[in-house]
């Protein structure tokens, strides 16, 4: 399979729009239960980001910088076997030149030293990301007062920036919608946002998604699921 | 004969600058080997016993591990410092390769350091039992909480405290030990006296919660623990006997803390040693079988089996050559006969000694799991040694392939003999170390695994050997590769004059995934005998020492060879080697080649008001930043970059951050280079062949 048929394919096209490599500011969320693959869905819409040609900056709040490494290697790898995909060592390095990853202690990760940091590496010409995953953010100690200060910073950089959030199974406040608490006060900040459940009578993981303003709206969306497994995502069956 | 269950082969390892040689150098005053301490850097010109060479005095920095051997509380400790910087790897490596256990010590502040990380990898290789030992707690900034987090975080070891701070920073008092439950005081001038007394006040919530950690930890190793653990009555023997039990296995490392260069913490330190480290026996170590096609054989120990030993260490001191030797099994004994496994040479033992730094201790036999020095044995680094009754080696050790090289040119005749000699010397004790005469300069080449290792041997020279020597620009080893699969036919044919020669050879060559060099016969219907099909083989290797884009060696291709043809009189040995060569050389063009570089990884750590100009700094030398961690103040940027694009790093690393950072640097892979460089190279390599 050749890579731009992969993009075109890539199920998760439905979340993170094809734009042709050009980029809109956006804010998205990705939020579970611990251990239902938060981090494997940024990393494929990292990924899907790679492989259009753009730049990307994988923020990892309070994980390793080889641990995280580690997560792309597996889901490309996986990639790469599940696509047949032509000249894959090419495509890694090409993509792996356009990847960094910060990581940061929790309590270190503010706007104002994101943006220090993001405009550093802009005024350097070392990286230019048109997308920001930020993986491990707390929700809980966050208010929301910064994350409507990140959004504006994403907006005026063009930036898509999307954020893994962890709900508790003992924390059973929603908004309207269904945004599960710490992030049920903050939905309306956010573009999209996709909650993962495990799936009833299934191991796969459900992707439900509350609020989708790329391309078509929710109903649109087909059934998209996490493979237990490898959490690729796939389209439902 | 000695007791092994008392005795304890260990090994000190770091990062740079993390105390290793201050730690080493107050265990040999604790256990009396030295009666006074000297700073690594002190103040009084001595330097650290440890550092024995000049050179590391003078740099504060150890190159060339040292063994040394003490006496604590009963036990016989055999103590091997080893080098912090990264361009010393092999010293490291070969250190663990004989040792039964290890301290691994960090900076209190500066906690897992990219070093730390390296050094934590080949200790799993060898599967080295450790201790970890959180050092300079004295510091401003110290935290060993931090560190143990970081432990488990970056290393993925199970890590847990058996020792709580009394006090921190310029507050360091002592330790308690959360096994005994006893406060430890380090008094006297050098720290020497220990009082022993309650758990201070303010510490006791802070003690008793991490003794519930270390107790949950330990009692995963012992049912009888746990179950004392439960009915709240545990003994300092089964909760010791259960951390040693995780720490031979590998699941547990315990961490201990304090600062050798305030005396505190080092006895107790010591005791740990004896306590959670394995002796000789508890560690399986094996040898290949020579005569049984290299079966592993698993050494035994006993002093009353035939003698197997390791030479792993040599150096060349001032009674000719010392062979430092790890015994695994029977006896070594002056007077005693023992056999070179690799030539066969049979060497009586003269004078066998046990070292102590640079001094000596004669002695008459050594047992079964120690390490100990000969004189006058002719061998090379990684040599085994037995008393000829079995042929048994020691497991090859792993060594990398130098990436850099540097010619050199002696100033006259006396230093030319010397360098000779010298050159001759650091061969053999050093493995990652390589020499040759290029044929066509004619200059002598060094090589080795970065520009600090190879300047440390130019020094060494000098110091040591008096040659003076003319250095030349480093040099990059480059190498070629084939990207894509390409035929060939060739046909060797000269048949004017004399006998003639005939050989033709058809076949392609493609890129090998791992490896540097695959040979395929698929010859059928012989239409080229048997008899030359080694013949291509040889011309192929002989062809891709070479190659035609800068003349670096081609690495990484396989030939496979499924046509040809044979004449009944011209076809030679001869023939079909240079029908070899001219179809290597025939395909190789066609299979697109590129030039490889070697691409080094790269940890720089540093205040994080330098990010910034770090990452701008690698990026300039066509660097790829993987990313960057930031904690408090302290960021590390970690980045693959070029080694052609490293030299001078330091100088520029130092300017750019006011000397506030440092760097660290291995072999990461070969990578193709970008265009623009392969076009200059090649215009480089072809201005110098034309100057030939």
């Amino acid at each position: 399979m050749l890579k731009q048929e992969l993009i075109q394919k890539n199920p998760i096209r439905h979340l993170n729009s094809g734009d042709e490599g050009k980029i809109t500011a956006r804010m998205g969320l990705v939020v579970a239960r611990a251990g239902l693959g938060k981090t494997a869905m940024l990393v494929q819409i990292a990924l899907d980001s790679l492989l259009q040609g753009k730049q990307v900056i994988h923020v990892s709040v309070g994980q390793g910088l080889e641990k995280t490494r580690i997560w792309y290697d597996d889901i490309f790898k996986d990639i790469v076997e599940n696509c047949n995909l032509s000249n894959p060592y090419e495509i890694y390095d090409e993509i792996m030149r356009n990847r960094m990853i910060m990581t940061f202690k929790e309590s270190t990760l503010t706007r104002a030293r994101l943006e220090e940091r993001l405009n550093d590496l802009v005024f350097q010409n070392i990286i230019r990301p048109g997308c920001v995953v930020v993986d491990g953010y707390d929700f809980k100690g966050g208010d929301r007062r910064v994350l409507a200060d990140l959004k504006e910073m994403a907006q005026s950089m063009g930036l898509q920036l999307w954020f893994s959030a962890v709900s508790h199974r003992d924390d059973e406040r929603t908004s309207p919608s269904g945004v599960p608490a710490p992030c049920h006060e903050l939905e309306d900040l956010f573009d999209t946002v996709v909650l993962l459940q495990p799936a009833a009578g299934s191991e796969c993981i459900d992707l439900n998604i509350i609020k989708n303003s790329s391309g078509g709206g929710v109903a649109d969306t087909p059934l998209l699921q996490l493979d237990p497994i490898t959490f690729m995502i796939k389209e439902g069956c | 004969m000695r007791d092994l269950a008392k005795t304890r082969n260990i090994g000190i390892s770091a990062h740079i600058d993390s105390g290793k040689t201050t730690l080493t150098e107050r265990i040999l005053f604790y256990t009396q080997r030295i009666h006074a301490v000297h700073e690594v850097r002190g103040k009084d010109g001595v330097g650290a016993t440890m550092d024995s060479m000049e050179l590391e005095r003078e740099r504060g920095i150890t190159i060339a591990s040292a063994a040394t051997y003490c006496d604590w509380k009963g036990h016989s400790v055999n103590i091997i410092d080893t080098p912090g910087h990264v361009d010393f790897t092999i010293e490291v490596e070969r250190a663990l390769r004989v040792l039964d256990g290890a301290v691994l010590v960090l900076c209190s502040v500066g906690g897992v350091q990219s070093q730390s990380i390296t050094v934590n990898r080949q200790m799993t290789r060898y599967r080295v039992p450790r201790i970890a030992f959180i050092n300079k707690c004295d510091r401003t900034g110290a935290n060993p909480d931090r560190v143990i987090q970081q432990l488990r975080d970056k290393l993925n070891l199970n890590a847990v405290a058996i020792q709580v701070p009394i006090g921190l920073e310029a507050d360091l008092a002592g330790v308690v030990d959360l096994v005994s439950m006893k406060a430890l005081y380090f008094e006297g001038d050098n720290g020497e006296i220990i009082r022993e007394a309650e758990i201070p006040d303010n510490l006791k919530d802070e003690v008793e919660e991490k003794r519930e950690a270390l107790l949950d930890a330990a009692s995963m190793f012992s049912d009888e623990l746990m179950e004392a653990v439960l009915e709240g009555s545990p003994t300092e023997e089964m909760i010791r006997t259960a951390i040693r039990k995780g720490t031979l296995s590998l699941e547990l490392t315990p961490v201990m803390m304090g600062s050798a260069y305030k005396n505190r913490g080092v006895q107790a330190l010591l005791d740990g040693v004896t306590y959670y480290l394995p002796n000789p026996t508890e560690v399986d170590n094996f040898a290949l079988d020579l005569d049984n096609n290299e079966a592993e054989v698993r050494v035994s120990n006993d002093p009353r089996d035939p003698t197997v030993a390791l030479a792993f260490k040599l150096e060349d001191g001032r009674y000719g050559q010392l062979t430092y030797l790890r015994t695994y099994q029977g006896i070594l004994k002056k007077g005693d006969f023992i056999v070179n496994a690799r030539t066969g040479k049979k060497t009586k033992i003269g004078r066998l000694v046990r070292m102590h730094a640079d001094q000596m201790e004669e002695i008459e036999e050594s047992d079964a799991g120690d390490i100990v020095a000969l004189f006058g044995v002719d061998c090379a680094s990684g040599d085994t040694f037995t008393d000829g009754t079995v042929n048994y080696s020691m497991s090859s050790m792993h060594v990398p392939n130098p990436v850099i090289s540097l010619a050199i040119k002696p100033i006259d005749n006396k230093a030319q003999v010397n360098m000779s000699k010298a050159l001759n010397r650091f061969t053999k004790e050093d493995p990652t170390f390589k020499t040759f005469v290029d044929s066509e300069t004619n200059e002598t080449i060094i090589s080795g695994m970065g520009e600090l290792h190879l300047e440390v041997y130019i020094e060494r020279m000098k110091r040591e050997y008096g040659a003076i020597v003319e250095v030349g620009a480093p040099q990059v080893a480059y190498r070629e590769a084939i990207t894509q699969r390409a035929e060939f036919n060739y046909t060797h044919k000269k048949q004017t004059g004399g006998s003639g020669q005939f050989g033709r050879v058809g076949g392609y060559m493609e890129p090998l995934e791992e490896g540097e060099y695959e040979f395929v016969d698929q010859i059928v219907g012989g239409v080229i005998p048997r008899e030359f099909i080694s013949s291509c083989d040889k011309g192929f290797q002989k062809a891709k020492e070479k190659g035609v884009l800068i003349g670096a060696p081609i690495t990484g291709v396989r030939c496979v060879i499924n046509d040809g043809a044979a004449h009944s009189v011209d076809s030679s040995d001869v023939a079909f080697q240079l029908a070899a060569i001219g179809a290597f050389r025939e395909g190789y063009l066609k299979a697109k080649p590129v030039i490889l570089e070697p691409i080094m990884k790269v940890a720089v750590e540093g205040p994080t008001e330098f990010q910034g100009s770090i990452m701008g700094s690698l990026n300039q030398r066509r660097g790829m930043i993987i990313g960057t961690t930031e904690e408090d103040d302290y960021t590390v940027v970690e980045a693959e970059v070029p080694l052609s694009e490293m030299f001078g790093y330091s100088t520029d690393l130092r300017s750019l951050t006011q000397g506030k950072a440092e760097f660290t640097m291995e072999f990461a892979a070969y990578r193709p280079v970008p265009k623009s460089v392969s076009e200059q190279l090649i215009a480089e390599a072809k201005k110098e062949k034309e100057k030939k």
